[in-house]
């Protein structure tokens, strides 16, 4: 058995082209997760039980179940319900970023709990409302807190994002399993998907740990 | 009367720590409240400006009854408060600590709530301190900050809660100093503190707590020099 270079250069162009998709649903899902979870993690500690609640069952149901059968559920089982047929691409963001939600979600919970009761009541006590002190003083300061989690959770959903080839959506996975079915290169092809990954998740921890250094040395801004 | 309460009671789950409390405070009035720790000092302050949520009784504060939410925001407004940690916003400079209140609450333009800190931050004696971060200043000039901040807000009443208990000796005078001008300045003020000397000085009304009801009040001469009740005595016998 012996390593084709050759090959491994010449699929590397259309392989690097499913790394450009698979960054975009990444980086997409986790643009819509951030958002989804800021507020089902507020929801989480909410006065009002019932929007407790709510968010609760949301992040049991996603965290309690593999995403590979969400993906199933938003792709194949929805339009079933719905009638209308799934794209793809809306399948795979929609079924990335609401899972990646509910991570984020306990992911800002924590870092909003963190942070000193104090603050709080020195924002309420300046006749600020619960919204505008969560917006101005306690989420600012969380979002510090959470970057490392967040960033370990951004690598997660980029190898997780993998899955949504089951769809037959063309990232990086799925390039990969195409390019093996005509050149049969099992070998060649999967080495370079896999380093091609993990070119990728290297370089988010290292953004990530920069981002972590940056905010240490100049502790300020919000 | 500025703030008017009325058989205030407040309970933690079972643990009922104010027993009705009345208590009346006149515009400019100084009250400095003493009492043991535990004794529910933090929560009756707290309960002015509905930090906490009375179980019993009524609180008025300049004709505002608490009850519904509106109001406690007016409250808010009007009602300064000062804690025993400061509780900067350590993510903003000593400029924006001071401004966002106004800005977002009353909708001041930026240029003039700036001008405002300026004004307030000089009073206090920390000008140049105006683009510092909380965390690069010492416990006595937070602690100034946080009086300033409350200030923008032009507050009628400033509650304090120990606001030098946290602080090094040798701090504990810049603060009370910037207290006792307000004072004079004719703030109504309301103080929980250790600070006899202050008390004295600048009290025009001492309240001994214990036990989550007023035991003994009067002038500081009253109770410090000719205490009544025996829980007095021995409490200013353990402090003094
Ligand atoms: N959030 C709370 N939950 C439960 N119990 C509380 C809470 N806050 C205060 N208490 C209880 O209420 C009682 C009065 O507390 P409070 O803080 O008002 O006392 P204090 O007189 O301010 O004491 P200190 O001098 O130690 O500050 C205490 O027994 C305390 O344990
Ligand atoms: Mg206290």
């Amino acid at each position: 058995m012996e390593f084709n270079f050759d090959l491994a250069l010449r699929s590397m162009p259309l392989l690097l082209m499913g790394a450009v998709v698979t960054v975009k649903i990444t980086a997409l899902s986790v643009a819509l997760g951030i958002v989804i979870g800021l507020f089902v993690g507020i929801a989480r500690i909410s006065s009002i039980r019932i929007i407790r609640i709510l968010a609760a069952i949301y992040v049991d149901f996603l965290r309690g179940t593999p995403l590979l059968v969400q993906i199933f559920l938003i792709y194949f089982a929805l339009p079933v319900v719905t009638g209308i047929h799934m794209d793809p691409f809306i399948a795979a963001i929609a079924s990335c970023s609401i899972n990646s939600g509910a991570y984020v979600a306990e992911i800002f919970r924590a870092g909003i709990q963190s942070i000193d009761e104090g603050q709080m009541e020195a924002g309420r006590s300046l006749g600020m409302t619960w919204a505008q002190t969560m917006r101005y003083i306690i989420v600012p300061q969380a979002f510090k807190r959470v970057i490392p989690p967040l960033g370990n959770e951004f690598i997660a959903l980029l190898k997780d994002s993998s899955l949504v080839s089951v769809i037959g959506f063309e990232e990086l996975t799925r390039r990969g399993q195409l390019v093996i079915a005509r050149t049969y290169g099992s070998l060649e092809i999967w080495v370079c998907v896999a380093l091609i990954y993990l070119a990728m998740t290297i370089t988010i921890s290292r953004f990530v740990a920069y981002l972590e250094r940056r905010n240490k040395t100049v502790d300020n801004r919000d | 009367m500025i703030i008017e309460i009325k058989g205030l009671k407040k309970a933690f789950g079972d643990n009922e720590v104010l027993h009705g409390v009345d208590l009346s405070v006149k515009e400019k009035e100084v009250v400095v409240i003493i009492g043991p720790s535990g004794s529910g000092k933090s929560t009756l302050l707290r309960c002015i400006n509905y930090l906490e949520k009375p179980t019993g009784g009524s609180v008025t504060v300049d004709g505002i009854n608490l009850d519904s939410d509106a109001n406690i925001n007016k409250v808010r407004e009007e009602v300064g408060m000062v804690f025993q940690r400061f509780n900067l916003f350590p993510h903003m400079t000593v400029l924006k600590n001071i401004t966002l209140a106004p800005m977002k609450v009353k909708h001041i333009a930026q240029d003039e709530a700036e001008e405002m800190a300026r004004k307030l931050l000089e009073r206090v004696g920390l000008k140049d301190k105006i683009d510092a971060y909380p965390e690069q200043l010492s416990g006595g000039q937070q602690q100034r900050v946080a009086i300033a901040r409350a200030l923008a807000m032009k507050p009628k009443i400033m509650l304090f809660d120990e606001p030098t208990s946290a602080l090094d000796p040798e701090m504990v005078k810049e603060v009370l100093n910037v207290m006792k001008a307000l004072a004079e300045g004719g703030m109504t003020m309301v103080v929980v503190t250790h600070e006899m000397g202050f008390a004295r000085e600048v009290g025009d009304r001492v309240l001994f707590v214990d036990d989550g009801m007023i035991v003994e009040q009067g002038t500081p001469d009253d109770v410090f020099n000719h205490p009544k009740e025996s829980r007095t005595k021995t409490f200013l016998s353990q402090i003094l």
